[in-house]
């Protein structure tokens, strides 16, 4: 039981991660991503393969073996840098495509497509990525019992999550933040400001798969595998789905969409009574997830956490300068003379 | 070499013809609702294992079986636009919030499929017959019955919108709504008639689908749907004739391709081509719509 929760804990927060970066690019800056997942998969990839080092003795050669790239054996840190980085330059490209003037609605089926064309060439093509096979064995950061490992990624995720709230804090309520709610409410004003539009999309873009690499890196520290059956489009979706549901827009929605929506419902079906068999669960859950947005949508749009709440806690700021009439100086429309 | 290419080209027809189908009544649906429908893949399962229904579950003749598969989806169609996406545009949502509803749909229909049918493959009563050696190509009678509906389903569909009252009444109301609708024309009714004959077009396009793949699975649907928007934003959005060259385009490079490039990286050819052309030119081939939010 404890550790049930320990798992639960250790995968919502890396699923916060996910969302956290999702929402910047998508619940702030307004630009749709959906293959927000593609991301998550190659930060994943390139921190395995830069921290495992070489195959195991009994995986290096014949019909077993096991095939990467790089095979370094950087500390994990580092490791989990580079898969950040790895994610943000394929999010540079991505959104390079993506500012271009398309109508959202089609742009959103571009980034489906953009991220069907990287699993099929991860799947497909061996010397890079060991096609489906996918890469196992892959050592823990620091050798530890399962439970103590779980309690020791978990603090870990944490201290991730914490400073990606943090920075969502402060981007949300900076001058660039604004730049990015402006530009996702109305690219014309955000322009007629002289403001760059492009260049802050960019950012917000590049800096959310960064998040996504970052929470890839984790996964992988985790669960010790990495395998392109487990990044299909439909996560994407998902994502997606319950970050709507959480409250888009509004970052502490992002961890009620990771910790609620997506680990705790994914994880309590495991108290279901026996007699329903697995086959059966999956496709429930996920009718649920989509009548639940649908029904979210339809009557409370903005989520559970909706974004207007930030309002209410706005930073503190110089008091604006209140219009004064003086009395007697002419006319004050409205007044009764 | 030669001979090689020239079976590659008939099957890019055949495929082509598979794609046409469901490309154009999609097109079609967008240019009058102006919002896509994500769950349009989806739906075209949904109406191939329909058609299983029909065909090995009532013992129906197979083509009569496909045609009540195409007016029940029809039905599907009507009803899905009446609860769930009408009430949106009445409440005036973005179009981005209704590509994310019908994503919620196509979640919800394609576990409902796996739900009732699974995930093993299946197959229509129908025989595909062998291969024949016609002229240069080299094709099924299976792929020729599929070519020839496809082509008389896609004229017949011209036929309609050029020359009856309801085919006018329907291009007023996808050119310009406002208009059509102070013209005394009955938006809402063509709007429903609009969903009804896309999803007639997409039970056969799901079934002819499933035949040229020769089973039938929950996911063909949703992977073929990017090959299908791959053909409409490649021939520019909104326009039918542009779907149809978007198509033909897409299913020729997809065979042809086959020849020099291992079969597994057959849909990336097409996406690869999709995000290519979006990068020279965004509005695609036949300059569509203004490109606007």
């Amino acid at each position: 039981m404890e550790y049930f929760f320990l798992d639960l804990g250790v995968l919502g927060s890396i699923t916060a991660i996910m969302l956290i970066g999702l929402n910047l690019q998508y619940g702030i800056a307004g630009i749709i991503n959906f293959t927000y997942y593609s991301f998550v998969a190659i930060g994943a990839y390139m921190t395995a393969v830069t921290t495992m080092g070489h195959p195991a003795a009994i995986y290096a050669k014949g019909p077993l073996a096991e095939r990467y790239i790089l095979q370094w054996s950087l500390p994990w840190p580092i490791g989990l840098l580079i898969g950040g980085l790895s994610a943000a330059v394929l999010g540079l490209l991505v959104v390079i495509i993506a500012v271009r003037r398309l109508r959202s609605d089609y742009l959103a089926i571009v980034t489906v497509a953009v991220g069907y064309i990287v699993l099929n060439v991860i799947n497909n093509y061996t010397p890079l990525f060991d096609g489906a096979n996918g890469l196992w064995n892959i050592p823990q950061i620091v050798k530890l019992p399962t439970e103590s490992y779980a309690m020791y990624l978990l603090v870990l995720s944490l201290v991730a999550v914490a400073v990606f709230m943090a920075l969502s804090h402060r981007i949300y309520h900076s001058p660039f933040g604004r730049v990015l709610r402006v530009i996702r409410e109305d690219v014309i004003v955000a322009k007629a400001f002289g403001k760059n539009v492009q260049l802050a999309q960019i950012w917000a873009f590049v800096l959310g798969s960064f998040m996504a690499g970052i929470a890839g890196g984790l996964l992988v520290f985790y669960i010790g595998a990495w395998s392109p059956a487990a990044f299909q489009p439909t996560e994407s979706f998902l994502l997606i789905a319950a970050l709507i549901i959480g409250g888009s827009g509004n970052y502490w929605g992002s961890l009620i969409g990771a910790y609620v929506i997506l680990e705790g419902i994914a994880e309590f079906t495991r108290f279901l009574p026996s007699s329903i068999p697995g086959t059966v669960v999956g496709p429930l859950r996920a009718i649920l997830i989509g009548v639940a947005l649908i029904l979210f949508l339809r009557f409370r749009p903005h989520g559970v956490l909706p974004e207007s709440l930030l309002r209410l806690y706005p930073r503190k700021r110089k008091a604006p300068m209140a219009p004064t009439i003086q009395a007697g100086t002419g006319n004050v429309p409205g007044q009764a003379s | 070499m030669v001979s090689e290419f020239f079976e590659a080209v008939g099957f890019g027809l055949v495929t082509a013809s598979v794609i046409a189908l469901g490309a154009v009544s999609l097109s079609l649906q967008i240019s009058v609702t102006n919002y896509i429908n994500f769950a349009y893949g989806d739906l075209m399962t949904l109406g191939a294992y329909y058609a299983l229904v029909f065909d090995t579950g009532l013992h129906l003749n197979f083509y009569l079986a496909v045609l009540l598969a195409g007016i029940a989806l029809g039905i599907t169609f009507v009803l899905m636009h009446i609860a769930v996406l009408q009430p949106f545009v009445r409440s005036g949502a973005r179009v981005l919030t209704l590509l994310v509803v019908t994503i919620g749909i196509s979640f919800v229909v394609q576990n409902v499929i796996i739900l009732i049918w699974g995930t093993s493959a299946y197959r229509y009563t129908v025989d595909v017959g062998n291969a024949l050696h016609l002229g240069p190509f080299v094709l099924t009678a299976g792929d020729i019955v599929i070519f020839g509906t496809s082509v008389l389903l896609l004229i017949a569909l011209q036929l309609f919108l050029k020359y009856t009252k309801f085919g006018k009444a329907l291009r007023a109301t996808s050119n310009n709504k406002d208009l059509a609708m102070s013209s005394g024309i009955n938006t809402d009714l063509i709007t429903h008639i609009t969903w009804g004959i896309s999803g007639f077009f997409a039970a056969i396009a799901g079934v002819a689908l499933a035949i040229e793949e020769n089973n039938l699975r929950p996911f063909e649907g949703f992977n073929e749907l990017l090959i299908i928007f791959s053909a409409i934003i490649l021939g520019g959005i909104g326009r039918q004739t542009g779907a149809l060259v978007g198509s033909l385009v897409i299913g020729l490079a997809i065979s042809i391709s086959a020849i020099y490039l291992p079969s597994a990286y057959n849909s990336v050819i097409a996406f690869a081509l999709l995000v290519l052309v979006l990068l020279l030119r965004p509005q695609g081939i036949f300059a569509g719509r203004e490109v606007a939010d």
